[in-house]
């Protein structure tokens, strides 16, 4: 078990500096690695005592948990509630398995454009369109904030590709 | 002089450059009136020529004023100037399908600049918001035929406003103006919903000047809609890595979780780390109260230097290993 620690020490080792936006009216801060890492190193930890695999079961089936443990992972790590798309991922991963997630009120802003937007859908799939259905949460946004959460979603998405990768060149045999 | 400023006008400015050039315009043209009462024709042709560059905040209001100079000129006015006061009203309903009043262009003209000064104080919004108050409330000075003129010019901006951006045509081509070229212009000013909509789209494309910073490789690309497609790619290439990552780790997972043995110990480790987010992780250990196995050192440890954690991380290895091989686990380093 100590080999999480080991991996522990090569994260901070690798530490990088906090991404400050350069833009001060969008506030897309990530925290650093540390956290990414540690949340998911959680996770699966809880996969692994969850499920003992003594006999192990197909690679795809434990690939699709440990996916979805990064995400719930990145999720959390990324500042739990106080973003749509994290809110929005864990809430679609407690329905998988059953459990409901009730997160603080927030305000909704319900825009006439958006329900315009349902009620026509003779339009195109446009670029925006596919951007709603790859950011989590994207259905009911509007497109500022769109834009927003997809900035803040990639920055945490590269961020825990870091984590993963570290990982694997720390697991992999040399 | 003036046709400078009509030159100027072709270029394409935001509208807070628009808006401090129609006061600048606004004091040369008070300057010009105040000036010259003799040479009325050619004052009020140049102040023609001007109405095709002025925004909409100008041309809708003061026809009182241009009433009042009517009234001052006099014989001047009605001897060799062709749209004279009766000529006007004619004027004005010739004119109300087409999108142009020249009257009402030499009104705002004419008007003083007062209403102007606070506008270049405020903000850029809220100037264009005042204007347009300014001009519900002017509406109700004019007389009835312009504001019939006035109202039915208005729905015909709502229509076009979004059509077409071009540059404005001279004024002296009053009834062949392009319908489409003049009402933009002035369009884009008064509409509260096109303000509100210019607004909204502005912010849109800065969060995605934002965006194009963070996705690599899209300065190369212009426009929106290669943009998003640069961006899209980008989440979705992202998204693959963390499934074939996450697949890699399942391949090589049958290893750790052997080694994964106490369960209750990891736990308590992993709830210490995580108590202090932003420190080095290297910082909690030694509060961890471990040792269940018992082997290995802490005491070596430098918490506050990330370089000091390569040297124990030695010592853990060699100890762990020596730990771990009792269990042959074949796992290595």
């Amino acid at each position: 078990m100590s080999f999480i620690k080991v991996l522990i020490l090569k994260f901070s080792s690798l530490r990088t500096q906090t991404m400050a936006s350069s833009d001060k009216t969008i506030n897309t801060d990530v925290p650093e690695k540390d956290v990414f890492a540690i949340h998911f190193l959680q996770s699966l930890s809880n996969l692994t005592t969850q499920n003992p695999f003594n006999s192990p079961d197909t690679t795809n089936y434990r690939a699709r948990k440990i996916k979805k443990a990064a995400y719930v992972s990145m999720a959390k790590a990324a500042g739990g509630s106080s973003r749509l798309w994290s809110r929005a991922l864990l809430g679609r991963a407690a329905k998988e398995n059953n459990k409901i997630v009730r997160f603080a009120r927030r305000k909704r802003k319900v825009t006439w454009k958006i329900s315009s937007k349902r009620r026509s859908d003779q339009r195109a799939p446009e670029a925006t369109d596919r951007l709603r259905n790859l950011v989590p949460g994207g259905g009911t946004m509007e497109t500022s904030k769109l834009m927003e959460e997809t900035a803040h979603y990639i920055k945490c998405l590269s961020m825990q590709v870091k984590v993963m990768q570290c990982l694997v060149d720390g697991l992999s045999p040399k | 002089m003036l046709e400078g400023l009509v030159c100027q006008e072709s270029l394409d400015m935001s509208v807070l450059e628009r808006l401090k050039w129609l006061q600048q315009q606004q004091h040369q043209l008070q300057h010009v009136v105040s000036q010259s009462s003799n040479n009325s024709p050619e004052l009020l042709q140049q102040i023609l020529q001007l109405h095709g560059s002025n925004n909409d905040e100008l041309l809708q209001g003061g026809f009182s004023q241009f009433q009042m100079i009517g009234s001052g000129f006099g014989p001047n006015y009605n001897m060799g100037y062709v749209p004279s006061h009766e000529a006007m009203d004619g004027c004005i309903s010739r004119t109300s399908s087409c999108q142009m009043d020249p009257v009402d262009a030499m009104d705002v003209l004419l008007k003083n600049g007062e209403e102007d000064k606070p506008i270049s104080l405020k903000n850029k919004r809220k100037a264009e918001v005042k204007t347009r108050e300014e001009e519900k409330t002017e509406k109700k000075i004019k007389v009835e035929a312009e504001t019939e003129s006035s109202m039915k010019g208005k729905p015909n901006m709502r229509n076009t406003e979004a059509s077409s951006k071009e540059t404005l045509k001279e004024v002296s081509e009053i009834p062949k103006l392009d319908y489409i070229h003049v009402r933009a212009r002035r369009g884009q000013a008064t509409d509260r919903h096109s303000l509100a909509e210019r607004a909204r789209r502005e912010k849109i494309s800065k969060k995605m000047k934002y965006l194009q910073d963070i996705v690599p490789g899209c300065n190369k690309v212009t426009g929106k809609a290669g943009m998003l497609d640069e961006i899209i790619n980008y989440v979705q290439c992202l998204q693959r890595q963390v499934e074939f990552l996450s697949m890699k780790l399942a391949v090589l997972n049958p290893e750790l979780e052997l080694a994964m043995e106490d369960a209750s110990v990891k736990q308590a480790y992993f709830t210490n780390v995580v108590g202090s987010s932003k420190h080095s992780i290297m910082v909690d250990v030694p509060l961890f109260p471990l040792d269940q196995q018992g082997s290995l050192d802490l005491s070596a440890i430098n918490p506050n230097q990330a370089t000091s954690i390569e040297a124990p991380s030695a010592s853990w290895e060699t100890q762990s290993q020596s730990h771990y091989n009792t269990s042959s686990l074949g796992f290595q380093y």
